[in-house]
């Protein structure tokens, strides 16, 4: 069976039925969906399979045949971040970061129908994608940003390199710098 | 100051947003094993337990059980004088549904599933307790053969007690007494990322773990114990945690892994599925919380006499840690001078209970601020005059008696009246958190002030 996994033809030897999220993590290496309840309810393992998001833990692999399959792994990286993961980023939309890749997923999907989405279209595209840590305040703010394309075009990681360096250090008593 | 005030990105922000933060489970061995759990299906039971017919499947390569820990019965605050009570794997009886009998490791999560369908268990099963409110009843089923509360308070009392000032004398001089009873509920901590550990032999003898835990030096400890192992022999990989709240304090998965590794060998990792997360996964504990405070008509609180039933669910953890921080905080933001307070950690058969959020703190400052606006709405005053009457000032004592050099409970009330539009006369909204004096420095309120030293 073959998969086009972020771009990529990738041959798959799990069995048929097997869930898709399995295939991606345990066969193919692919650890950014994640086993959140592994029923279909937290959202944490959603893919986009042929552009439409998936729950990939729900999913017989057999079904994706021939789709184009894409993960996190697949917007963009470090060193060039895609527009909606810098505008995570900034927003501070992740905190602990396991809900993140589907967040971002959903995300994904939603502004690539509705460029310019209302914030009920938000909310509705991220419904059932839970979060502990955020009370989704910030992640709905970081989908709004980019949809608005308000992200830093620097996204370069700041650092403390970039503070004024007129001001001088402070250090704490015992400091070991 | 660089830091402080400036919008710094997340250190590990980067990561969360590409996918490529390494949380435990995305972590890969060769040769790992998957491990899964035979959990006690009943609530309370005498067990006999053989585990023969599964560790004969092919494919199995450890099943483990008590007899396989060198120091099964440990309490995770034995460094604070809390003596142990919990099995890490249930010898004789099972106390709460959903407590660890055994484990086993197999080649693939299913092989595993299906190898605890093998072990076989003899449930006799016996009453269980779920009311804190009939532990002490005589015919209450007995969670524990000494009892149903924590007996091991200071001087080894069997509940953690407060007194302050002459609590009778305010109950005599009040006008009226208002009582309530306030009970907040169990939550779950519910992280998207479930208990997980991986713990993997190394060639040198030592195992390499890696954690959930929120509290890695903490686990490590934990898992040494019942190894009976140094520290030296343990390497802990953690600091990235999918979400915890506090649940992920208790070393839940990395013990056993560790057990089922060096049983067989094999790298093991054991991952809770969601429904072993919301079954026995620990939870914040209930309260039932009763308080009746002596009150002048013209709003000052004299007295408070209050009792607290702590559900430990089936064994003590961190409870009476929680009990205590707990007493500590029994007046809220605001100054009680005379006050009596008992509080019990009973057990029930439930999950164990642990820490969330203001450990101790968070369900009792919902009771506490109800229960100020009770009095208010008894006696007819503004709710947020009578508050600010009696809020915490420097140099007012806590029930424990230490000095507040500090505290926040006036300026917090005047922002929210003020975020809130709410009208206060002049008087009150002038109000600071200074040491006490004039009108608001009553004879009733002199002898809990700590000496002028003592607040700075």
């Amino acid at each position: 069976m073959h998969l086009i996994v972020n771009g990529v033809e990738r041959e798959v030897d799990s069995a048929p039925l097997t869930p898709l999220l399995h295939v991606l993590r345990e066969e193919l290496g692919i650890t950014s969906p994640k086993a959140g309840c592994q029923q279909g309810g937290c959202g944490s393992c959603t893919v986009l399979v042929g552009g439409e998001p998936r729950r990939s833990c729900l999913l017989a692999v057999a079904t994706c045949e021939g789709f184009e399959v894409t993960t996190v792994e697949g917007l963009g990286t470090p060193e060039r971040l895609a527009p909606l993961q810098a505008a995570f980023h900034e927003q501070y939309g992740a905190q602990c970061g396991f809900c993140t890749p589907g967040m971002l997923m959903a995300s994904h999907a939603l502004l690539e129908r509705t460029p310019s989405p209302s914030r009920r279209d938000i909310e509705s595209a991220l419904a059932g994608h839970l979060c502990r840590c955020t009370g989704y305040v910030k992640i709905i703010a970081a989908v709004e940003a980019a949809a608005r394309g308000d992200v830093a075009s620097d996204q370069r990681e700041p650092s403390l390199a970039d503070a004024d360096p007129s001001e001088p250090d402070v250090l704490i008593p015992g400091s070991p710098a | 100051m660089k830091v402080v005030g400036a919008r710094l990105p997340r250190y590990d922000g980067i990561g969360h947003v590409t996918g490529r933060t390494r949380y435990v489970d995305d972590v890969r061995v060769p040769g790992m094993l998957w491990a899964k759990a035979l959990r006690s299906p009943v609530d309370h039971a005498g067990i006999r337990v053989d585990t023969s017919a599964a560790a004969r499947i092919r494919g199995v390569h450890a099943v483990v059980t008590h007899e396989d820990v060198p120091r099964n019965v440990y309490g995770h605050l034995e460094a604070l004088g809390i003596p142990g009570d919990e099995p890490l794997f249930a010898e004789d009886v099972v106390r709460y549904k959903g407590q660890p009998i055994a484990l086993v490791a197999a080649e693939d999560e299913d092989l595993a599933a299906e190898a605890v369908e093998a072990i076989r268990v003899d449930y006799d099963e016996r009453p269980a307790l779920f009311d804190i409110r009939k532990a002490a009843d005589t015919d209450a089923p007995k969670v524990h053969h000494w009892g149903n509360w924590y007996p091991h308070f200071e001087g080894e009392m069997d509940r953690r007690q407060i007194r302050k000032g002459d609590v009778d004398r305010a109950f005599d001089q009040a006008d009226v007494i208002v009582s309530g009873v306030y009970r907040p509920a169990a939550i779950e901590h519910c992280p998207i990322e479930p208990q997980t550990g991986l713990a993997v032999p190394e060639p040198d003898g030592r195992l390499t773990i890696y954690s959930v835990t929120q509290a890695l030096y903490f686990s490590m400890g934990v898992v040494a114990a019942h190894l009976e192992w140094p520290l030296n022999k343990l390497k802990f990989v953690g600091g990235t945690v999918g979400g915890g709240f506090g649940g992920k304090v208790d070393t839940a998965a990395d013990t056993p892994a560790a057990l089922a590794a060096l049983k067989s060998g094999r790298p093991v990792k054991w991952r809770w599925t969601r429904e072993e997360e919301l079954l026995c996964s620990s939870t914040r504990a209930p309260w039932h919380m009763e308080i009746a405070d002596a009150v002048t008509s013209d709003g000052w609180i004299l007295g408070r006499r209050m009792l607290t039933l702590h559900d430990s669910g089936a064994y003590a953890r961190f409870s009476p840690y929680g009990l205590t921080k707990h007493s500590f905080h029994h007046t809220g933001a605001y100054t009680i001078p005379n006050l009596h307070f008992d509080g019990y950690v009973v057990f029930t058969n439930r999950v164990p209970t642990t820490a969330m959020r203001g450990f101790g703190v968070t369900g009792l400052s919902f009771a506490t601020e109800l229960h100020v606006s009770r009095i208010a709405n008894v006696l007819g005053i503004d709710p947020f005059e009578l508050r600010l009457k009696n809020a915490n000032r420097i140099g007012d004592t806590s029930p424990n008696r230490i000095a507040l050099p500090d505290p926040s409970t006036v300026p917090t009330i005047l922002d929210i009246a003020d975020a809130l539009g709410h009208e206060l006369p002049a008087e009150y909204r002038t109000m600071t958190r200074d040491r006490r004096d004039g009108e608001l420095l009553p004879e009733h309120l002199v002898a809990q002030l700590a000496s002028t030293e003592e607040a700075h």
